[in-house]
């Protein structure tokens, strides 16, 4: 049954994977390319000089590129859920509704984890080339926390969508903000090193937060 | 005989608004119950509730002996669910929705989907979200005859469909639940549609049940009476009169009482009337008649 419910989610997501694929792919290759124009005009040793001394990493621009690919992802897959009630179609399947939104949101996550992670390959692929693995490791810390911001975001915003009321989608979303405001906190380069763990927790306790808006679902919630 | 839904002592409310109070019934094995009641009475809120999305404030309702709310995922394979509009996942077509659904049922005829999907015309793989209301309904219709499920529950089946889908539907449904002994439950706005469905009815008045019978037996013992009065002359509505009303000097009145109880009634209210008839109805006349027109 769980691979009846990943194609359903398939059908429902696959040219938006395609697409954001394509777009976070296309966002790290033009930093890298960047990059790469700086060391055929002035040199690596000119690259090196300027991250070392100014502290820049050149993907400033993939920030709120993961942030937004997931967010985009959970309206996707979830807007068609809600609209005319589908949900409840979903629900009357004879299998556990938890497990149910369980899989729904694993199928989700994997498709962003399989973008994300094809984003972290090609830079460290790139990087490693040119860089030392210093500055490799440095830029990857940099944008992990964007990357994870890209997975809460997902989660969260299932959690606004999958919600039935809403006053309580306004309330919910103000909530959101106020977590993934977190993750911005600070532009320093591996600031959140240290908080990466913490990061990695709100993300997962995300993942409970669209079952309490199926739970309000399954008793009637509404405004 | 044994019932399949069991509903006891049902209270809901939307904020203060009372929708009803104490709302106990029952539905056997094999029977086709239809739910009517006009809007706001409360229909929707007892589907919802029959299909464990809508907690009630009080009182349970037990489908195949179990509380819908804890109900064993396992058991709703013998529950088929359409819901208001016919809805269905808009994103896939019809070969997709068939593939998903059948890994969930273990009992699936898949012949039995694909024969009504035949008769539609429709390419297979065309999107739902691009079908007619009309073409959405056999796609619904078919999946649950399908799933081939023990109890139905139908909501406002009729819902966006022209006269021919509609008939289609109700010819289908009524075979199919006539041959396999199955337990349907359903509401309508059409109500012509369920006397050509419906063993039984339930009529909901705001916030109770005014009546729950065999439709036969319905029509069978309520009566229209019509009977010459002096212009002007207002009869109060009392138990065992429904909704009476005066037109010009034409008194129309809603009863189950026999003719000769329904003379002596009158006289016995000290009525001035003369040619008093009494008509036949069929289920929509009734309805209007016990509901009243507004």
């Amino acid at each position: 049954m769980w691979k009846a419910i990943f194609y359903k989610e398939w059908i429902k997501t696959r040219w938006y994977f395609v697409l954001a694929l394509l777009l976070t792919l296309g966002f790290a290759g033009y930093c890298l390319l960047r990059m790469n124009r700086v060391i055929v005009f002035q040199g690596p040793a000119h690259l090196w000089e300027v991250m070392l001394s100014r502290d820049v990493i050149f993907i400033d621009l993939l920030q709120y590129i993961p942030l937004l690919v997931g967010i985009l992802m959970a309206i996707v897959q979830f807007v068609p859920e809600m609209h005319h009630k589908c949900l409840k179609l979903t629900l009357h399947l004879p299998y556990p509704a938890l497990r149910m939104v369980m899989t729904m949101l694993l199928s989700g996550l994997a498709l962003l984890v399989f973008c994300f992670v094809s984003n972290f390959l090609l830079m460290g692929i790139y990087l490693q080339q040119v860089l030392a693995p210093e500055m490799t490791k440095h830029i990857l810390m940099t944008a992990l926390p964007w990357y994870l911001a890209g997975l809460t975001g997902y989660l969260l915003v299932s959690w606004v969508c999958l919600e039935p009321a809403w006053k309580r989608r306004v309330i919910n979303l103000a909530i959101s903000v106020f977590v993934l405001k977190i993750f911005y906190m600070s532009s320093t380069p591996e600031a959140y090193n240290s908080f990466i763990p913490w990061l990695f927790m709100y993300t997962v306790m995300a993942t409970s937060l669209s079952w309490l808006s199926v739970l309000r679902f399954k008793i009637g919630k509404q405004d | 005989m044994e019932n399949i839904i069991e509903c006891i002592d049902l209270t809901h409310y939307y904020g203060k608004r009372m929708i009803y109070e104490n709302l106990s019934f029952s539905v056997p094995r094999g029977r086709i119950l239809g739910l009517l009641g006009k809007n706001g009475t409360g229909k929707t809120t007892t589907i919802n509730i029959l299909s464990g999305y809508l907690k009630p404030r009080s009182g349970k309702c037990l489908i195949f002996g179990q509380e819908i709310q804890k109900m064993d995922p396992v058991l709703r394979q013998n529950i088929g669910l359409l819901i208001e509009g016919h809805v269905q996942y808009q994103f896939m077509n019809i070969e997709q929705i068939e593939k998903f659904y059948a890994s969930f049922y273990p009992r699936w005829k898949k012949e039995a989907y694909y024969e009504l999907m035949n008769k539609l015309k429709v390419a297979p793989g065309q999107r739902i979200s691009r079908m007619s209301c009309g073409q959405r309904s056999q796609v619904a219709l078919g999946l649950i005859l399908a799933q081939d499920p023990e109890l139905l529950v139908l909501d406002d089946f009729s819902l966006g469909l022209d006269p021919g889908y509609r008939r289609l539907f109700v010819d289908y449904l009524r075979e199919y639940a006539l041959s396999e002994n199955k337990t349907v439950f359903l509401t309508s706005h059409i109500i012509q549609d369920m006397e050509r469905l419906i063993d039984d009815c339930i009529m909901m008045d705001y916030g109770s049940i005014l009546i729950q019978q065999p439709v036969r037996q319905l029509l069978d013992t309520i009566r229209c009476y019509t009977a010459t009065v002096p212009e002007g002359f207002e009869l109060q509505p009392e138990e065992g009169l429904y909704h009476p009303s005066v037109r010009k000097n034409k008194l129309e009145v809603f009863s189950f009482l026999p003719a000769e109880d329904m003379e002596a009634k009158l006289k016995e209210k000290q009525v001035p009337f003369n040619d008093l008839k009494a008509d036949k109805l069929n289920l929509e006349d009734a309805f209007i008649g016990l509901t009243g027109k507004y």
